[in-house]
């Protein structure tokens, strides 16, 4: 077991590398200036030629690679050429709304999937069952920026239930940044209304980006409980009087739970991909929205920082959720 | 979840909104602010970047209202300009009592130490300082504490430098507390990038970056506000800015789209503003030798072949003015004839003449993004590239990220451009030299425009002190350009505001300053 | 064939093919602008509706198809190819070659797709084409491992063993034999991926990485619409529905075709 978790965390470490340095070369297929990205259309000549010395972009491309990889191994990523600070303090700004977005969204997939999923499959082609199948397939193939940008229309605007950009209300006071996390912030100070406004703020983009893997999820949830249900261990237990909502919750759950956990892997590294889009419509400050405005502006620091930290997190899921195989399954052993 | 329940979480959530602040004291600006990088006065160089620190530092002069042309005392109560042997010199007194947010009193040293500071730490915006003033290290001294001096070439002008002081580069810093602040040389720059030190009527109080800035009133400041708090916050999507500012969660949205300014107009819970600015947008054709453009008659086709009234009266739905001369309207030598009319016919049988009777095509870049007057460009884009091709031009779109473009264009690497330009001062040499002067390496360069005429004229005109014979040089420039260089003027573009109708004393100047000490709100 | 959604998926796609081959007849010009008719209401005229530049909706829409269609089924192409390269050449070769390829795929596997499509796209400068190739670039290593686990089952059945003691030299054998016994579970995933890159394309689209203006790209579209949906909700609307019915069109017709060829995995 000690041994499997040392080999998974080197390849771990093995991915990650192989994120930037194939970030790093896309970076530099086209000639791209970004020193006038950062400097704008005034710029004097002489101020770029500045900018290229003190970012190194006048030095041949594995010499900036070299540079790129020794300070990575000091733990500095560089600097952003849009925002001109720190990658490394960039995403210590904005990666806590991304985590609070798609945690929410995580839980939305979650709450609505595994339920529906579950629902329909004992109600097996019944009116649920195909209200649960056609939702599903709606939301498996809707484009989550139209979504996103209906919903505000319809629930925001027309409605006027629930607002519409940000993650507080204006006239609302932040907590003091501990987490970075609005709400968890607003808690560990006390403060009630904050908290609650930061839900609200929470309902729309975390439904949006939660609608698409909570489709994928009630589907395979559904499709999985039909084959547990049908297969005899549980067909016996029905006979034996155990009543139906026992028997669903301890034996079919429990064997339907391996494969759910590891689309639920996936689903979680998928919502990171989705903030991009969702964070852009909802005004949202976190990474998604910081990878798309330094793409635009060719800032290459910011986007393998950004690919970085994602590759890393979405590589430590997939190994958690390994681990929670094992522990789940006895049956599979690592040696 | 059953839906009863969903609903009734909804319900309850949308009714628990926090009212911790007072509405009437706090003012919720919303607009694009992600260009906003810095808060240090003298680095910042980008337009969210001067609409905040306007509020946080004073300057020596400055200009009131939307008024570009009368300079006011600032922290400077008068000022004199004194012609030394090879220098102008020029003298401020500065007013007693101005206090920075510190409590420490404002004097002479701060104004020595700002200066140097722009110089030593070459921003962005630093040209303005050595080129346009030409003014070097060690040329501002202090007198006595109400007193300085600066020294600036013969060969600069005076009246430029002094408009150059009214922007944030010319922000008084409070230097004790800056430089206590210091880290090595670097002036504190890297404490001022998230704080402030200023005199102005407001104080930064915190950034969340890529969301919102909050500012507060300065306690000690001379100036006192009306408001206690102003947030600008960062909305980037046109619809959602419209959303929040009918919703009440904003009080100012500044970039709507004409239809829902339009829209607002009609409501009487707004109030709709069209802020002028001092923009130009432009299509800039490469004249470099080979090319089709460097034909004369071929842009006098593409000029031909612009629809201009279509474009500024159905797209950009007067969020802009029409204007085919290179000085913007708000400056002086504007001039407002507009000789090109929209006449195919015209424009086939120039591009006939030129040699191109079976019409002409070519490469159009664009920037993705908006391009002024809350038009998407690729909009603009695609609507000249329709009155092209009735003009026999055949232009296919590229739209790449803005910085693409800039790089394409400086490198002359274009065949035509759609771009915008603002001068970097509010004078009309802000933009003759650079669209004149092959020399400058500015526009009339990138479009590989050498025309001696247009050079000598603009360079007279930016020396002539004499206001009328100034007007007169840059008609004849002005004309001279229109008909001889190598673009096409599309429209002037005006900033789309839409404010609750409790907001009042909003002015928003063509430089895009906007005084928040004098807006209040009405309960 | 009894599977009602299966046969709801073919004719919504075989209907999208016959929009995309016929819309420069039944559709007007898509880029014809006409600023007075700006952001018109669907009416007899119009179908569908203008846009802020006064254009058809309707005939943007019907000429978005054949790109869309052309999009998903490019990306697709291009994965298949690659990662049933990849995954042959692992699956065979074996050894250090399979351990470097298969990492190779890992990598691929952990890449943030979107994030990755965007800087591919930022780098290659923004058109469709670039599209294609960025959005297959992050879709690939699943054919990869499909292929070379089957490649891997294969090997220890007799059949192979068979012709490998008769001689059959590799490459004749990955390609007589091998190949085709991974052909189902490709297209099954290939039917579902389809969609998926439609979706992933747009999205780029949507966030300016993709198609160039003019072009009729669904996702632009929306895109470009989005601020005006408060004054013309059509607009928006009507290409986020053909990117809704394509993708439907699709993973329905992948649920038909794994119930059909591949019954063991049947969901």
């Amino acid at each position: 077991m000690f041994s499997y978790l040392i080999r998974r965390l080197f390849f771990v470490v093995f991915v990650v590398w192989g994120v930037t340095f194939a970030t790093f070369f896309i970076a530099n297929v086209v000639p791209i200036d970004p020193a006038i990205a950062a400097l704008g259309d005034n710029a004097r000549e002489e101020q770029i030629r500045e900018f290229r010395e003190r970012y190194g972009l006048d030095k041949p491309i594995w010499q900036q690679y070299l540079i790129y990889m020794g300070r990575l191994l000091s733990g500095d990523l560089g600097n952003s050429l849009r925002t001109q600070r720190a990658v490394a303090e960039d995403l210590k700004e904005f990666f806590p709304a991304t985590l609070e977005l798609s945690v929410a969204a995580f839980l939305v997939t979650l709450l609505l999937g595994v339920p529906a999923g579950i629902l329909a499959a004992l109600q097996q082609n019944r009116a649920t069952d195909v209200a649960v199948r056609v939702l599903a397939l709606i939301g498996g193939a809707t484009p989550v920026f139209f979504l996103a940008v209906l919903l505000q229309y319809v629930l925001a605007r027309q409605l006027d239930l629930l607002p519409v950009q940000g993650r507080l209300d204006g006239f609302s006071i932040p907590p003091p940044r501990v987490t970075g996390l609005v709400g968890l912030d607003a808690l560990l100070a006390h403060d009630w209304s904050v908290f609650v406004d930061s839900l609200r703020h929470l309902v729309l983009p975390a439904f949006v980006l939660g609608s698409f893997s909570a489709a994928v999820l009630a589907r395979m949830t559904r499709a999985t409980m039909l084959e547990v249900l049908a297969q005899d261990y549980i067909r016996t237990a029905r006979a034996k009087g155990v009543g139906p909502r026992a028997v669903i919750l301890r034996h079919a759950l429990k064997n339907a739970s391996l494969p759910i956990l590891t689309l639920l892997g996936s689903l979680l590294g998928g919502l990171l991909s989705g903030a991009v889009l969702t964070e852009t419509i909802f005004s949202w400050p976190g990474i998604g929205r910081y990878v798309t405005q330094s793409a635009t502006s060719l800032d290459f620091p910011a986007v393998m920082g950004v690919t970085l930290l994602v590759g890393l997190v979405y590589a430590l899921i997939n190994l958690v959720v390994d681990l929670l195989y094992a522990f789940l399954d006895p049956r599979i052993r690592y040696a | 979840m059953n839906p009863i329940k969903a609903v009734g979480l909804i319900a309850a959530l949308s009714l628990g909104s926090a009212l911790a602040q007072d509405r009437t004291q706090t003012l919720i600006y919303g607009g694009d602010w992600s260009d906003l990088i810095t808060m240090d006065p003298q680095i910042s160089y980008e337009f969210s970047g001067g609409l905040v620190t306007d509020n946080l530092y004073e300057t020596l002069v400055k200009y009131e209202g939307a008024d570009l042309s009368t300079l006011k005392p600032g922290l400077a109560e008068s000022w004199k300009v004194e012609r030394g042997k090879d220098t102008w010199e020029i003298t401020f007194r500065l007013r007693r009592g101005s206090k920075f947010s510190s409590g420490n009193e404002v004097t002479a040293k701060d104004v020595v130490y700002t200066f140097e500071r722009a110089l030593a730490l070459k921003g962005p915006g630093s040209f303005l300082f050595t080129e346009i003033a030409q003014l070097k290290p060690g040329a501002t001294r202090a007198v006595d504490n109400y007193t300085v001096v600066v020294s600036i070439p013969k060969t600069a002008s005076p009246g430029s430098f002094l408009s150059i002081l009214t922007f944030n580069i010319g922000g008084i810093v409070d230097s004790e507390t800056v430089q206590k602040n210091a880290k090595g040389n670097d002036y504190g720059r890297e404490w001022l990038t998230n704080n402030s030190a200023g005199s102005g009527p407001f104080r930064l109080v915190r950034w969340d970056r890529g969301s919102q800035v909050l500012l507060e009133a300065n306690p000690n400041a001379r100036i006192k506000p009306k408001l206690q708090r102003v947030i600008l916050r960062e909305i980037k999507e046109p619809a959602v800015l419209r959303t929040a500012l009918e919703s009440g969660e904003i009080d100012i949205a500044e970039g709507l789209t004409p239809e829902a300014l339009r829209a607002l107009a009609g409501n009487p819970r707004f109030r709709t503003l069209k802020a002028d600015s001092l923009r130009l947008n432009y299509l800039g054709m490469n004249v470099k030798e080979g090319s089709p453009f460097a034909n004369k008659l071929v842009r006098e086709a593409v000029r031909y072949s612009i629809n201009q009234d279509e474009l500024v009266n159905g797209l950009v739905q007067g969020n802009g003015t029409k204007i085919q001369t290179i000085i913007p309207k708000g400056l002086l030598g504007y001039d407002p004839r507009t000789p090109y009319n929209f006449d195919p016919a015209r424009a086939r049988r120039l591009l006939a003449q030129a040699g191109y009777p079976n019409g002409l095509e070519f490469e159009l870049l664009v920037s993705t993004g908006i391009c002024g007057g809350g038009i998407p460009c690729a909009d603009i884009a695609a609507k000249v590239q329709a009155d092209l091709a009735k003009g026999g031009f055949k232009a296919n779109v590229r739209a790449i990220a803005n910085a693409e473009v800039l790089r394409t264009y400086r490198a002359q690497n274009h065949q035509m451009v759609l771009v915008g330009w603002s001068p970097d001062f509010p004078d009309p040499d802000g933009n003759a030299t650079p669209w004149a002067d092959f020399a400058a390496r500015s526009i009339a360069w990138r479009n590989s425009w050498n025309d001696p005429t247009a050079a000598r004229l603009a360079n007279q005109a930016a020396l002539e002190t004499d206001p009328t014979k100034r007007v007169a040089l840059y008609r004849l420039l002005t004309d001279y350009v229109l008909k001889n260089g190598p673009y096409a003027v599309l429209y002037q573009p005006a900033v789309p505001l839409g404010l609750s109708a409790k907001v009042e004393g909003y002015v928003r100047n063509a430089q895009g300053q906007v005084r928040f000490e004098n807006i209040s709100k009405l309960p | 064939m009894r599977n009602p959604g299966g046969l709801l998926g073919l004719g919504l796609l075989l209907l999208l093919m016959a929009v995309a081959l016929l819309a420069p007849v039944i559709a007007p010009d898509p880029i014809q602008q006409n600023i007075a008719q700006r952001l018109q209401p669907p009416s007899a005229e119009h179908w569908l509706g203008t846009d802020q530049l006064g254009r058809d909706v309707w005939a943007r829409v019907a000429h978005g198809a054949g790109i869309s269609l052309r999009v998903g089924f490019g990306v697709v192409l291009l994965a298949v190819l690659l990662g049933v390269t990849v995954g042959l050449l692992a699956g065979t070769l074996g050894g250090a070659w399979d351990n470097l390829l298969m990492r190779l795929t890992d990598i691929f596997f952990a890449f943030p797709s979107l994030i990755l499509a965007m800087a591919i796209a930022a780098a290659l400068g923004p058109n469709l084409n670039n599209t294609i190739i960025a959005v297959a670039l992050v879709s690939w290593p699943i054919y990869a491992r499909l292929v070379r686990a089957n490649v891997l089952a294969l090997r220890e059945r007799e059949f192979v063993e068979a012709a490998r003691a008769l001689g059959a030299s590799r490459i004749r054998l990955m390609l007589r034999h091998l190949l085709p016994n991974t052909l189902t579970p490709i297209f099954v995933q290939a039917s579902f991926d389809v969609g998926g890159a439609i979706l992933t394309a747009a999205g780029l689209s949507f966030i300016g990485f993709g198609a160039q203006p003019p072009t009729p790209e669904w996702g632009a579209m929306v895109s470009e619409t989005r601020s005006y949906i408060a004054e013309a909700i059509w607009a928006p609307t009507a290409p986020a529905m053909g990117i809704l019915l394509t993708v439907l069109a699709f993973n329905l017709l992948g649920d038909a075709l794994r119930d059909v060829l591949d019954p063991r995995a049947r969901d």
